[in-house]
């Protein structure tokens, strides 16, 4: 609990920016059941279920801020600061603190990491690359989707670099080279690979035989490796026709910006 | 001389010997036929009582809880906590080996399974020491050394809301590992790797897939966002070279109405293959045969526990039977050979989901939570066991398994589902059943003549797993802090110890040096079925902590 009383807050009242107090508790409720109240957690009115109890016990106004917007580490209460909008996020507060018999209900305002911040704005993406947004991180595909190597806007796994420019065309993608694939012989086995990090206790490199791609730690003596491989990145995007990657291109354009 | 003879064409029919675990406890569930059961007799209902801490480990990774299985191998104990934080210990005397940690997993989905902060035991194979972590890695590490060789990335916890907390299970040269998920808007699988480099092996969805036998029993795409994950570890018979699992609940967990269409059967094959227990090629993964415990689960009863491989007579036969239960506490009698049907039975002793089982193994009288209303259901979607693993006793023959009496009101939604997030589509507060003054009991049944034989209660829940051993002892733990010994004959109490904080893990035996040590996983837990625990009993002050006890006998008093 240290950590509540080592920053400053500016509270303002909820009510400043004119907001009906009835209506952003009903807001706060309909947050509080779609979203704390699920699964094995708080529970209808804050009742508790498989994670404690949240009503009437008295929680004070700080608390529920802090607790809200940064969770509680090492537990599984997780901060929601970026994972809900501002409105709800305050609505959701109120909530909360209605729960705990606070009359007049207070937020925190402020930026930093103490602050209620807006979460990063999506991008506004056209049809062809809303879907191509869909293929690219299709779990249908299992580890035939893009991203069980590329992460965007903070989802898939980040093998490969951040994509920095997208192909120009889908023949551009499909003659894609991948200079910083190299060859690593380890145990008489050669293999794509992806260096991470090569130093004097270990190597660490990612093999791209098959997907998903294994990151591997081996001892400097036993790994060979030269430049270059035989690994192309048109034989990891098969999963997709052409179509689909011309989405997929669409996409990365609107979402990857240079 | 001629009853000798007959005892000894009769013994390889019981003895099973890949049963019992003796000196080692190498896999998750004793051995890969998941009994729980040591054959050590050293430790036996007349000397149990000398029994005292030996040495104690105390993880350091406080904060949640201690779940998981300890492993040993050759003398050399192998434990994980909650952060994923491994150990190797000298299995005699408690010194470190080496100790790994696990570094800050990347976050998932707020407020889904992927922040459940859980782990339920490594798997040790091919010199390496296997685990699954919060943010969906498989990682593997030097059984000598504890240093990483290698790791691999199963699900995006930020896209999937799901996470790994079972225990791997490592079958010849692959290490099968499955999630859990399976009430977000999620697919379930397990997936396979090789245990020398990493690399893919299989991957089997539970909910099949379009153009793929069985997705014809899903509405629409349902199937996309079915659940049904294998959140725990299965077992492995390799005579028959199967992978034994079972399967979760469907989701949307409480509403059906997305995922099934009107008018359907519900006595068979609705929504494949959740709340199934599933066999497959060991080698391939593919689906050898299925039994659907629960068609149409809409009350989150899944039947991902583990499965317990054992031969036994029935009806004059000698049968390669398996024994698994779900949430229900509805426990069924497998044929480990074609997955037909032999039998059931019911541990709970309050229940109203059905009325029964018909001869042939259908649920009857189903009672089925409904828009707009509340509904009481016993037992709840806590279980009348938890995760937690019962126990099989080669020597009793019974199975020692602890049941819960918990019930629970339901309110079901029609929320549609978004990738990741729970999609359970219901409150379903717990609540006490009236008029008990117990609710829990650890009880012996007889799997073939599906008989309770003793039944020992107990004031609040147990959650913790059961250990047999050839001593004619059963041992688990309650979350006031005892860990203790039953007779596993009579059920009579007959030592207990004061560890300090809730049971929830799973206590083993081992052997080194010819001694025997039984190891105790002191630590409750604050999230999910513990955290009901603490909402029923409001007045208790159930511990965390994450300490391991291991006791033996002193010197002298054996």
């Amino acid at each position: 609990m240290k950590s509540v009383f080592l920053f400053g807050f500016i509270f303002i009242p909820m009510l400043a920016g004119g907001q009906n107090l009835t209506d952003v508790l009903k807001q706060g409720e309909d947050v509080f059941n779609k979203t704390c109240a699920a699964g094995y957690c708080h529970g209808a009115q804050g009742a508790g279920g498989g994670a404690p109890r949240v009503s009437a016990r008295g929680f004070d106004q700080t608390f529920i801020n802090n607790t809200v917007t940064r969770g509680i580490p090492n537990t599984a209460m997780p901060p929601f600061t970026n994972a809900l909008s501002r409105a709800d996020l305050i609505a959701v507060v109120a909530y909360v603190a209605e729960l705990n018999g606070i009359a007049n209900p207070t937020i925190a305002a402020g930026g930093g990491r103490d602050g209620l911040l807006e979460p990063p704005a999506a991008p506004v993406l056209s049809g062809d690359a809303a879907r191509g947004r869909s293929l690219f991180f299709d779990a249908v595909r299992s580890f035939g989707r893009c991203s069980t190597c590329h992460e965007v806007n903070g989802i898939g796994m980040p093998v490969a670099a951040p994509i920095a420019a997208v192909p120009a065309s889908l023949a551009a993608l499909e003659a894609l080279e991948t200079p910083r694939v190299s060859t690593a012989t380890v145990g008489g086995e050669s293999m794509p690979a992806l260096v991470l990090s090569n130093k004097s206790q270990a190597v660490l490199f990612y093999d791209l035989t098959t997907t998903p791609p294994v990151l591997r730690t081996e001892a400097p003596a036993a790994v060979q490796k030269r430049d270059g491989s035989n690994w192309r990145h048109s034989s990891a995007i098969g999963s997709y026709n052409e179509a689909e990657l011309t989405s997929i291109l669409a996409y990365l354009r609107a979402a990857v910006k240079p | 001389m001629r009853l000798l003879l007959v005892l000894l064409m009769a013994m390889p029919l019981y003895s099973q010997d890949g049963g019992p675990a003796r000196a080692d406890w190498p896999h998750y569930g004793g051995t890969h036929l998941s009994w729980r059961y040591s054959a050590l007799e050293q430790v036996n209902t007349t000397n149990v009582k000398n029994l005292v801490p030996a040495w104690i480990f105390q993880t350091g990774d406080y904060a949640e809880n201690l779940h998981s299985t300890p492993i040993v191998v050759d003398g050399v104990m192998y434990l994980i906590s909650a952060r994923a934080q491994v150990t190797a210990l000298d299995a005699a005397t408690g010194r470190v080996i080496w100790q790994y940690r696990y570094p800050t997993p990347r976050s998932g989905i707020p407020g889904s399974h992927s922040d459940f902060i859980q782990n339920r035991g490594v798997a040790v194979g091919d010199g390496k020491v296997f685990f699954g972590t919060k943010d969906n890695f498989v990682v593997a590490l030097d059984q000598k050394t504890g240093r990483e060789a290698w790791k691999v990335n199963v699900d995006d916890p930020r896209q999937c809301g799901c996470n790994i907390t079972a225990a791997p299970l490592v079958v010849k040269d692959k290490v099968i590992v499955g999630g859990n998920g399976g009430d977000q808007a999620h697919r379930g699988y397990l997936t396979a790797f090789y245990t020398r480099n990493g690399r893919l092996a299989w991957r089997w969805y539970v909910v099949p897939g379009p153009g793929e036998k069985g997705n014809e029993t899903w509405k629409g795409d349902s199937w996309r966002f079915g659940g049904g994950s294998p959140w725990l570890t299965g077992s492995f018979d390799p005579d028959l070279n199967l992978v034994y699992w079972g399967t979760g609940n469907a989701a949307a967990d409480f509403y059906d109405g997305d995922r099934v269409a009107p008018g359907v059967n519900k006595t068979q094959d609705v929504n494949l293959y959740t709340a199934s227990v599933v066999a497959l090629d060991a080698d391939t993964g593919k689906l050898r045969w299925y039994y659907q415990e629960i068609p149409d689960d809409v009350w989150d009863f899944d039947s991902s526990y583990e499965v317990l491989l054992m031969d036994r007579q029935i009806r004059g036969q000698t049968r390669k039977i398996l024994v698994h239960m779900n949430k229900s506490g509805l426990t069924f009698v497998l044929d480990r050979v074609t997955g037909e049907y032999l039998g059931s039975f019911n541990v709970p002793e309050i229940f109203n989901w059905i009325t029964g089982v018909t001869e042939n193994g259908k649920l009857a009288g189903r009672y089925e939570p409904e828009l707009g209303e509340t509904r009481s259901f016993c037992p709840s979607a806590a279980g009348a066991k938890s995760w937690n693993s019962m126990t099989y006793s080669t020597r009793t023959r019974f199975i020692y398994t602890p049941t819960n009496e918990i019930c629970t009101d339901v309110t079901p939604n029609d929320n549609k589902p978004v990738e990741g997030r729970f999609v359970m589509n219901g409150n379903f507060p717990m609540k006490l059943p009236p008029n008990r003054a117990t609710y829990s009991h650890v009880d012996a049944w007889d799997p073939v003549t599906g008989k309770r034989i003793w039944s020992m209660p107990y004031k609040f829940v147990l959650l913790s797993s059961m250990l047999a051993t050839a001593g004619d002892l059963v041992f688990t733990g309650d979350p006031e802090g005892n860990f203790f010994a039953l007779d596993a004959r009579t059920g009579n109490r007959i030592w207990s110890f004061q560890t300090g904080a809730g049971h929830r893990g799973s206590a083993i035996s081992y052997s080194v040096n010819g001694k025997q040590y039984i190891a105790a996983t002191s630590g409750w837990h604050q999230t999910v079925v513990g955290g009901a625990a603490a909402a029923l009993f409001p007045n208790e002050n159930f511990r965390l902590g994450s300490t391991l006890v291991v006791f033996a006998l002193p010197e002298g008093s054996r």
